[in-house]
């Protein structure tokens, strides 16, 4: 690349050119007007670095899965073009497979000499079994319904919903597959509660065909856990199995944990288990999965195959070969299914920590919140008394406020007791809820989803500790913990 | 055999564990015989390759159906290795010495490295592929029969270690898993077995010269690709040692020919190299669809900068021998051994360096096979003996008695060994010559070394007893 100074009606101007190859003949072409008047050596040497970094390649002509011969200073590499998540690096992938960087900067020249085969991922052909019991699922997004982008290299939302059954062709000799809705393909940290709802009509509509059993959701697994605490209050009258499921292991590998979490998940629908549930490995090895309620369930680990985990209660089932039921459960009837989607999308979900400074719930205030979940220490508490920074005043300015403030456990196990120590009591009588054993999560779904339906404060405690959908569990058994 | 008639074309590959800690985690790359702590069960699927269509060598695994265990501990392996969690960023102690290893064999390293997904279903790999990056292309080596390329040198994890295989299970042991491994591809120009096997030498002899590589059973093993005319590309994998190269060649290219000769088809097909170097059948030829960029690492830039190129072994024997006057096979094993005779030169400077060298070297085996004991920390134990050797306190002939007692456990009293001074020998010897005339000098010698045993010299000894005799 060089620089070109013309003269046009006596003012100077600068423009950035380069040699390029088209049809085979060497010509100039201006990358970048640099700028105007007088320019000094080194304004003009800012303006070109500026601009040398502008993608090389596309001005040359090859865009990714083109075959190239990209020229160096010190060698030629032949190969696919390979997109780059780096502006300074050109990658590509060489006959032998593997990919390789070549800095851009020693690019001399790029000439496309072909262009290669589409990636095609292949589809489900097995014939479907009429006889069998029919389910529809739902794909959301989420690792179980990504795969390599081989022509970007990351990984994306390519797969259709059909090519999941393509992992696992043994899922046609457990159910038959009505339909495969998409409502949206995100990762489940980009979710929100209009995302719940929209979900929660989607499986309503489905559980109401009388030919679906149940209803199979494939999802990210980050915030999966309160998507199913959202579809647990969403759906009232439940009269199917509404099962989520997940991969911790993404599909283009041998290893991925797809395979068993959808066979085991295809069973639990077409169970007679009226529940929202979560089911996926319940161990790291390849071996059963559990059916985990949706309103006592929790991500434990950042990559584990057994990620979730029963918190304060025991699996509904463990699945493998056949079904064996560990809790009570309610039973699939003919009832009709009831969305029930309102919810007030303006709550919090704030930890409390030591130093923590109250005047986060001032914010929360001052923003006009509806309502705050706080995880409090051990059985409830957060700093008060002779605390450098008191919560208590900040929380009755809440409430006071007309803030529904609520105490889960941060925890996780076990259930949340006023009545120990007394500061907790004087929070109480201040009109803090207490919501027991229930998950933090949990908590915050169903706060936002109570305050959608409820402006009354009394009403909207009664509603807060009534046991709705299952999140609260009266008897915690002694082999619950770390289950 | 003609082998130019026979149009023989041959490569090899070499993977080489080097000593650092695994590839993508923080584990020790050891290998553990006592009872593992953990014992998990995975299947494996076949899925879409890079193409999308399933690979050959895949679903060629895939029928079997099988359940992988796979063995842990506590201690030494993580997370990584039994798939639970991500690869942690590259070892860039291995990255580094791979470097340096492809700088040796003159190969140009890339300018950044892409570690890539290598699709792998026998189990042996917990997540289903292989890590494997190429670090460097472009390389050679020259032999005596013309130079040979090296394409390409990738740095790799190692594979899990098979330990049982039953009808419908394997069992692998995870402390290899994740164990970097350099792998050297030659290109196709070797022309004969002998080459085969001088190429392979010369590659092994640079790959030890970093003194970073794993010694021992297992930690190199070398691979072979043969074809002749009307055959095709048959892959050999395991080869036990070098000396086996040139058979295993010769054998494939029989094996070939009959089957040429039989007017049937050659398979291109992955075999296995048997004890006897004879091969049989492990699998297709995997397809070239089994690589995809692991998108859990960033591409690493390379940078050459601060690496030395260690001298190469065969120069180092060279220049002990040359600069010593040792012995060819006693310079070899100074440098084998690693021992620093320069420091030892410079720190004994009354002591011949051939003495100082052959009690490092040779005088442990002869404890072990004269006297059936071993001296632990052999090194550090001679220290003192090469001092008072060194202040001429004890006599040469008095080292391997004591090495024998230090061995034994025992205090060592070198007063003992205390060398006598000439005056005292001489008025032995003449007092001995005198009461004794009827002794030839032979029997004088023995009755002058047995009463002062372990004492004196015995070229001193006869020195003087040729002054009166």
């Amino acid at each position: 690349m060089y620089v070109e100074k013309k003269k046009i009606s006596g003012k100077e101007y600068y423009y950035l050119k380069a040699s390029i190859r088209k049809d085979g003949k060497v010509t100039t072409k201006t990358i970048a007007y640099l700028g105007k008047g007088n320019m000094s050596k080194k304004e003009l040497e800012q303006a070109v670095k500026k601009h040398e970094k502008k993608p090389l390649l596309k001005d040359l002509g090859a865009v990714p899965g083109d075959i190239v011969e990209i020229r160096t200073k010190t060698s030629l590499e032949k190969g696919i073009l390979m997109p780059s998540f780096d502006e300074n690096i050109v990658f590509i992938k060489l006959d032998s497979g593997y990919n390789i960087g070549v800095e851009k900067s020693n690019i001399t020249s790029v000439k496309k000499t072909g262009n290669s085969e589409p990636v095609e991922f292949p589809s489900l052909t097995k014939k479907q079994d009429q006889s069998l019991p029919g389910i529809s699922f739902i794909a959301t997004g989420g690792t179980i319904s990504s795969r390599i982008d081989y022509k970007t290299g990351g990984v994306k939302w390519l797969m259709k919903p059909e090519q999941l059954l393509y992992l696992a062709p043994d899922l046609l000799d457990i159910v038959k597959i009505n339909k495969i809705k998409r409502p949206f393909a995100i990762a489940s940290e980009n979710m929100s509660p209009k995302h719940w709802a929209e979900l929660a009509k989607k499986t309503a509509e489905l559980l109401n065909d009388k030919k679906n059993q149940g209803v199979i959701i494939t999802h990210g697994t980050d915030t999966l856990h309160y998507t199913s605490a959202a579809l647990s209050f969403m759906l009232k009258n439940l009269n199917k199995p509404v099962v989520l499921t997940y991969a911790q292991k993404s599909t283009d590998r041998g290893s991925t944990d797809t395979v068993l979490n959808l066979t085991c998940s295809a069973k639990a629908a077409v169970s007679d288990i009226a529940e929202v549930m979560l089911v996926g490995h319940a161990e790291t090895d390849d071996s059963f999965c559990y059916a985990l309620r949706g309103t006592k369930v929790r991500k434990m680990h950042t990559s584990r195959r057994d990620t979730f985990r029963p918190i304060n209660c025991l699996p509904i089932a463990k699945i493998s070969d056949g079904i064996e039921i560990i809790s009570e459960h309610k039973k699939t009837n003919d009832e009709k299914v009831v969305v029930d989607t309102k919810f007030e999308d303006k709550i919090a979900l704030v930890k409390f920590y030591p130093g923590a400074d109250p005047s986060i719930i001032e914010h929360h205030i001052k923003e006009k919140y509806k309502g705050i979940v706080i995880e409090a220490t051990g059985l409830g508490h957060v700093a008060t008394g002779e605390a450098e920074k008191n919560w208590k005043d900040a929380i009755k300015k809440a409430i006071d406020a007309g803030i529904t403030v609520c105490f889960a456990p941060q925890t996780l196990y076990g259930r949340l007791d006023p009545y120990v120590y007394s500061p907790a009591r004087e929070l109480l009588d201040l009109g803090v809820i207490y919501l027991e054993d229930m998950l933090p999560e949990t908590a915050y779904v169903k706060l936002g989803w109570v305050l959608g339906h409820e402006k009354n404060k009394d009403k909207i405690k009664e509603m807060m500790l009534e046991n709705i959908a299952g999140e609260f569990n009266k008897k915690i058994s002694d082999k619950t913990f770390l289950y | 055999m003609d082998y130019k008639k026979l149009g023989l074309k041959s490569g090899i590959e070499i993977h080489q564990q080097l000593d650092t800690n695994k590839l993508f985690c923080n584990c020790p790359s050891e290998l553990r015989d006592d009872e593992p702590d953990t014992r998990i069960k995975r299947k494996l699927s076949a899925v879409a390759g890079e193409t999308g269509k399933i690979d050959i060598a895949a679903a060629h695994e895939q029928k079997k159906k099988r359940f992988y265990a796979y063995e842990a501990y506590d201690n030494s392996t993580c997370e990584v290795e039994l798939d639970q969690a991500p690869p942690r960023l590259i070892n860039e102690e291995a990255l580094r010495i791979a470097l340096q290893i492809a700088l040796m064999l003159n190969a140009k390293p890339v300018d950044y490295v892409q570690v890539m997904r290598k699709t792998v279903v026998d189990g042996s790999n917990t997540s289903g592929f292989q890590r494997t990056a190429l670090i460097a292309r472009e390389g050679y080596v020259e032999t005596e029969s013309g130079r040979v390329s090296i394409p390409s040198v990738c740095l790799e994890e190692d594979a899990a270690r098979r330990i049982t295989t039953t009808k419908d299970s394997v069992t692998f042991r995870l402390d290899r898993l994740g164990i970097p491994l350099v792998e050297i591809t030659t290109g196709p120009e070797i022309i004969s077995p002998e080459q085969a096997k001088e190429v392979a030498a010369y590659i092994g002899m640079v790959l030890r010269s970093t003194g970073k590589v794993k010694r021992g059973l297992g930690t190199i093993r070398q691979d072979v690709n043969v074809s002749i005319k009307k055959g095709t590309r048959v892959e050999i994998k395991g080869v036990q040692d070098l000396k086996s190269i040139p058979d295993v060649i010769e054998n494939e290219i029989q094996r070939q020919l009959e089957i040429i000769n039989s007017d049937k088809k050659v398979d291109k097909e992955v075999r296995k190299a048997n004890k006897d170097n004879s091969t049989s059948y492990l699998r297709p030829m995997p397809g070239p669809a089994r690589m995809y960029p692991e998108t859990d690492l960033p591409p690493i830039k390379t940078t050459i900068k601060g690496i030395e190129l260690p001298k190469l072994l065969t120069e180092q024997f060279k220049e002990i021998e040359e600069k010593h006057k040792l012995s060819k096979e006693l310079s070899q094993q100074i440098v084998k051994q690693g021992i620093d005779l320069d420091k030892y030169v410079k720190k004994y400077k009354n002591i011949p360096v051939n003495v100082i060298a052959s009690t490092l070297v040779e005088t442990p085996k002869e404890l072990k096979k004269r006297f059936g004991v071993e001296v632990e920390d052999f090194e550090k134990q001679v220290q003192p003996i090469f001092e008072k050797l060194n202040n001429d306190e004890i006599p040469r002939s008095a080292v391997l008695e004591i090495l024998v007692e230090i061995a034994e456990g025992k205090k060592v009293d070198y007063l003992k060994y205390k060398t006598a001074s000439t005056d005292e020998i001489e008025a032995e010897i003449k007092k001995l010559v005198e009461e004794k005339p009827e002794l030839n000098i032979g029997a004088l010698m023995g009755v002058i070394m047995g009463k002062f045993k372990g004492k004196i010299d015995g070229k001193q000894a006869m020195e003087i007893l040729r002054k009166y005799k």
